[in-house]
């Protein structure tokens, strides 16, 4: 894979900022996993995404894990969906993610590195990484990785 | 007047039969029944699948809990939505077969209505009304959201309008995120509700969100990553490791660990962690909840959904000298199908009745 792109955000809103300009980047029809640990910004980067497509306003984008897969703009343009309650790639099937991957829209999957057998091989990956700096303050790093073969991301 | 409701709308499977509005004649839950024996494998979870298997045994038992069958009904209710759409159709469906086959009428309920109506439901049972203009706050895993309930023209209804909801996570999926990466496993409310009372509920300072733009909305992300680095910074890997031990262990017994049981496994400063994080969440639901009310002013405050069943919350609640909160009953607070026939009666009285095209809708609002 190769890194594309990478941001560093200092707050919630330079996230969702660092989104909406990300929102222009993937192609219409794209599935990227969002790889992270739990705080690091990535339902909030979803907002500023979906908000840069102009399929929901970001205070509009909450939270899927309980929900699972959350739908966004009429038609459906992106797909939030979060794997974090679920223990097995067969689980993941049966939401119907295959049928999602399909359907013409940005489908954007929180904790999609759990499964990675589940995922389309032309996935992107968006990594968010904690960065604790050394004032003591913190900071988001987030990487792209097109879908490619090689690792050359620095 | 006796309706079937029917609700599939994310991981449960439930049916009930309820006269009148008021009065519960059977609810069946499906993730809460013996499936594995019943049904020969592990039931629900998820899916639309899962959904299917359950749908007609839960159904079936149902009608038989409540004693009458499908001639003595008057109506068919079922979750429209919101949900995972696969799992809503599995419902609406069946609910939509079973109007036809049988001719009776079939209602559509929105899910969140259905939580407001499980407290409506029991106070009309006994005897009480709640007065109006309320606010409901339905507060669960997926939702926090604030209503304002007013009076609407008798052919209409209640009217209602979204106050204020989280931007970002849910107060109980923030419970269950906390509890596991604690260690003490999932669903994660109940281990926290019932331990916060042994913790020092000021021992740990969390700062919660200012609200830009309306403040009467809620955010529970940033307090999720306020106990994340506090775990970080504390060492609490050895901790975490033994308390997940003791819940496997306890699992494979198919026993649920006593209060004293977990005290021995979770250290003082854990037990402050809990009481603080039970503190600020409780403290974030009624501050909102209260400014919301008064902004309307509200002669009743209703509270509905999962978390509506956490003793620390009732406890603040009851504290609170006006207006008067209402909760849920503990086995209405969750997902349930009476709460869904519930909220069809005045709907089947004014005639609202949906049409065998009937579609099961993923985001349906309750209110903009």
């Amino acid at each position: 894979m190769i890194c594309a792109l990478r941001f560093e955000t200092h707050s919630d809103e330079e996230t969702r900022a660092a989104g909406r300009r990300l929102a222009g980047f993937f192609p219409a029809h794209a599935v990227a996993v969002l790889a992270g640990d739990l705080g690091a910004g990535k339902t909030t980067l979803t907002q500023g995404i979906a908000e840069g497509r102009g399929a929901a306003r970001a205070e509009d984008v909450s939270s899927p894990t309980f929900t699972l897969i959350h739908e966004y703009g009429d038609p459906v343009s992106i797909y939030h969906i979060d794997l974090y309650r679920l223990d097995t790639a067969e689980e993941a099937r049966r939401l119907g993610l295959e049928d999602i991957f399909d359907a013409p829209a940005l489908v954007l999957i929180e904790w999609g590195d759990k499964f990675p057998e589940i995922l389309p091989a032309d996935a992107f990956r968006i990594e968010l990484t904690r960065l604790e700096l050394a004032d003591g303050e913190e900071a988001r790093e987030i990487r792209v990785w097109t879908p490619g073969t090689e690792m050359v991301c620095t | 007047m006796k309706i079937l409701g029917i609700e599939s709308s994310c991981d449960e499977t439930a049916a009930a039969v309820v006269e009148d509005g008021a009065r519960v004649l059977s609810s069946v839950v499906a993730s809460q029944m013996d499936t594995h024996a019943k049904y020969g494998g592990v039931v629900p979870e998820l899916a639309s699948r899962e959904h299917l298997r359950a749908i007609v045994p839960v159904v079936r038992q149902a009608l038989r809990d409540a004693g009458v069958d499908l001639k003595q009904l008057d109506a068919i209710a079922v979750t429209q939505g919101p949900g995972l759409v696969g799992s809503l159709l599995v419902g609406v469906t069946y609910a939509k077969a079973i109007s036809f086959a049988a001719s009776l009428p079939l209602i559509a309920v929105n899910h969140v209505e259905g939580h407001i109506y499980s407290v409506l439901m029991d106070a009309k049972s006994k005897g009480e009304e709640i007065a109006l203009p309320a606010l409901a706050l339905v507060v669960s895993g997926g939702h926090t959201h604030l209503f304002s309930i007013a009076a609407g023209p008798a052919e209409l209804g209640p009217v209602y309008k979204l106050m204020g909801r989280t931007r970002d996570d849910a107060a109980g999926e923030a419970y269950d995120k906390v509890a596991k990466l604690l260690g003490f496993g999932y669903p994660g409310g109940p281990v926290i509700d019932r331990l916060a009372p042994f913790g020092d509920p000021k021992g740990i300072k969390f700062t919660t969100a200012r609200m830009k733009g309306n403040e009467l909305d809620f955010s529970f992300s940033g307090l999720k990553t306020a106990v994340l680095r506090w775990v970080e910074k504390h060492d609490l890997l050895e901790e975490i490791r033994t308390r997940h031990a003791f819940v496997e262990q306890k699992r494979a017994k198919h026993e649920s660990p006593t209060v004293e049981e977990w005290l021995t496994v979770t250290p003082t400063a854990t037990l402050d962690l809990l009481a603080s994080f039970q503190h600020t969440v409780i403290h974030e639901l009624l501050h909102r909840t209260l400014a919301s009310a008064e902004q309307m002013d509200a002669r009743s405050v209703i509270v509905s959904g999962g978390v509506a069943a956490n003793e620390g919350l009732r406890q603040a609640a009851a504290r609170t000298a006006r207006p008067r909160f209402y909760f849920a009953t503990r086995t209405l607070s969750t997902d349930n199908a009476a709460m869904i026939a519930a909220a069809a009666y005045p709907k089947l009285l004014r005639g609202e009745v949906a049409g065998l095209a009937l579609k099961a809708q993923a985001s349906l609002p309750l209110a903009g």
